[in-house]
């Protein structure tokens, strides 16, 4: 069936780029668990509707704000933290894999993955604060 | 509803969209964001924000597996990532600046009727487990797009390429597209572009799609979140159940055969492509 030979990238690259995924859910999850057990114990009886309309996120989506509310033990802050950890877990993934590519000298995966990355950060630190 | 009776719910729903997006690669928001919007009342906005948290937490998950076994192909992943955050970009800034507006209903119609057009080519390749023939491009080549994996089922190692690469970014850009306007993985026209055009087989399709959704999602949600439209009340215990659904997905996968994925996809397919119709001309 195949004429082009079974690339293999190094066994290493694999191992690794699992263990950032894994461990960047581990992350998000344990933050996002213990801060909602946090937040449900002390918002007690708080509605659904209460929940959506009083996005908690809000008041975290600047830098010195979620310090802030981490500062303060803000539960809502931590919840606020394990998302961006979320989010943050597939990006440090492509710079995983631009880190192997530059070290294997694969010039063309190099350049995408580095052009990945920089689109990535245009989304999250341009186009968001201009569209929000 | 009180939030302590809500969130046990939302982890359910979660795990039952986690196994689903695992297996098939479509993410799993296809599961949550409806049911959260027709279950809970949850606003299509903040619902879209959600989905892109199952997807994240599904590819994280099951792509952990997936790579770690080296189902996922690594290289063709990140090579169609190049098509997919681009899109992911355009289709989450439509998204915000389109939630005032009333065009997505619109879209939401077209993107149902281009979802049912990917059936009957499904149905075609459905008693297909591994592809035919392939002629690897220009592209394919000097990107080096071929591999193999170890089959379970098939007991053996099967050696896979790559061909047809310009149809298949063309489409991947779509699923961006389609990906940061609704908040789903858009799984379907990644498994589409991987299996139809590049040719790989469909394990291998499955889980480089779930290995890419996350990156598009991360483009996708970055900018909702920015935009304040991700509630963590909402898509906390969505991670969480989808996190643990995804995971018993990827431990199913290897089992199965390449043509039972795909009798599993297809029904999917069509579920997505009527839901997405009847919310477009806005119907329950």
């Amino acid at each position: 069936m195949t004429d082009l030979p079974p690339t293999r990238l190094p066994d290493e690259e694999y191992r690794w780029m699992s263990w950032v995924l894994r461990g960047g859910l581990l992350a998000s999850l344990t933050l996002m668990s213990a801060a909602l057990v946090a937040y449900a114990l002390t918002h007690p009886g708080l509605s659904l509707a209460d929940a959506l309309a009083t996005n908690p996120i809000l008041q975290f989506l600047g830098l010195s704000g979620l310090a802030g509310g981490l500062a303060r033990g803000d539960p809502a802050a931590y919840l606020t933290l394990g998302v961006i950890a979320l989010v943050a877990t597939p990006i440090l993934r492509v710079a995983t894999g631009f880190y192997y590519f530059r070290r294997g000298h694969e010039r063309g995966m190099e350049a995408i993955t580095l052009t990945v990355l920089v689109l990535l950060f245009v989304g999250l630190l341009v186009l968001g604060p201009i569209v929000r | 509803m009180n939030l302590d009776l809500v969130l046990p719910l939302l982890v359910l729903l979660a795990v039952a969209g986690g196994l689903v997006g695992s297996l098939t690669g479509l993410g799993g928001a296809v599961v949550v964001i409806p049911a959260l919007v027709l279950l809970f009342g949850v606003p299509i906005p903040v619902a879209i924000g959600t989905g892109f948290v199952t997807i994240l937490a599904t590819s994280s998950a099951a792509g952990a597996a997936y790579v770690r076994d080296h189902l996922s192909d690594l290289r063709i992943g990140m090579f169609l990532e190049i098509a997919t955050v681009p899109g992911a970009l355009v289709g989450a800034t439509a998204t915000v600046l389109l939630t005032h507006a009333s065009l997505q209903d619109g879209l939401l119609v077209a993107l149902g009727i281009v979802l049912l057009l990917v059936v009957p080519g499904a149905v075609a390749r459905r008693h297909e487990e591994l592809p035919g023939p392939v002629h690897p491009d220009a592209r394919s080549r000097a990107f080096g797009l071929s591999g193999s994996y170890q089959d379970q089922v098939l007991g053996r190692e099967v050696p896979y390429q790559a061909e047809n690469t310009t149809p298949a970014l063309g489409v991947m850009f779509g699923a961006g597209v389609v990906s940061g306007l609704f908040g789903i993985g858009a799984g379907v026209f990644k498994v589409l572009a991987l299996e139809r055009y590049l040719r790989v087989p469909m394990k291998v399709a499955t889980a480089t799609s779930n290995f890419m959704i996350g990156v598009t999602a991360a483009a996708g949600g970055g900018i909702l979140f920015v935009a304040g439209f991700i509630n963590p009340l909402i898509a906390a215990p969505v991670a969480l159940g989808t996190a643990a659904g995804a995971w018993g997905g990827s431990r199913l996968l290897p089992m199965l055969r390449n043509r039972t994925v795909r009798l599993v996809f297809i029904p999917f397919i069509v579920i997505l492509a009527v839901e997405t119709i009847l919310r477009g001309l806005g119907l329950p």
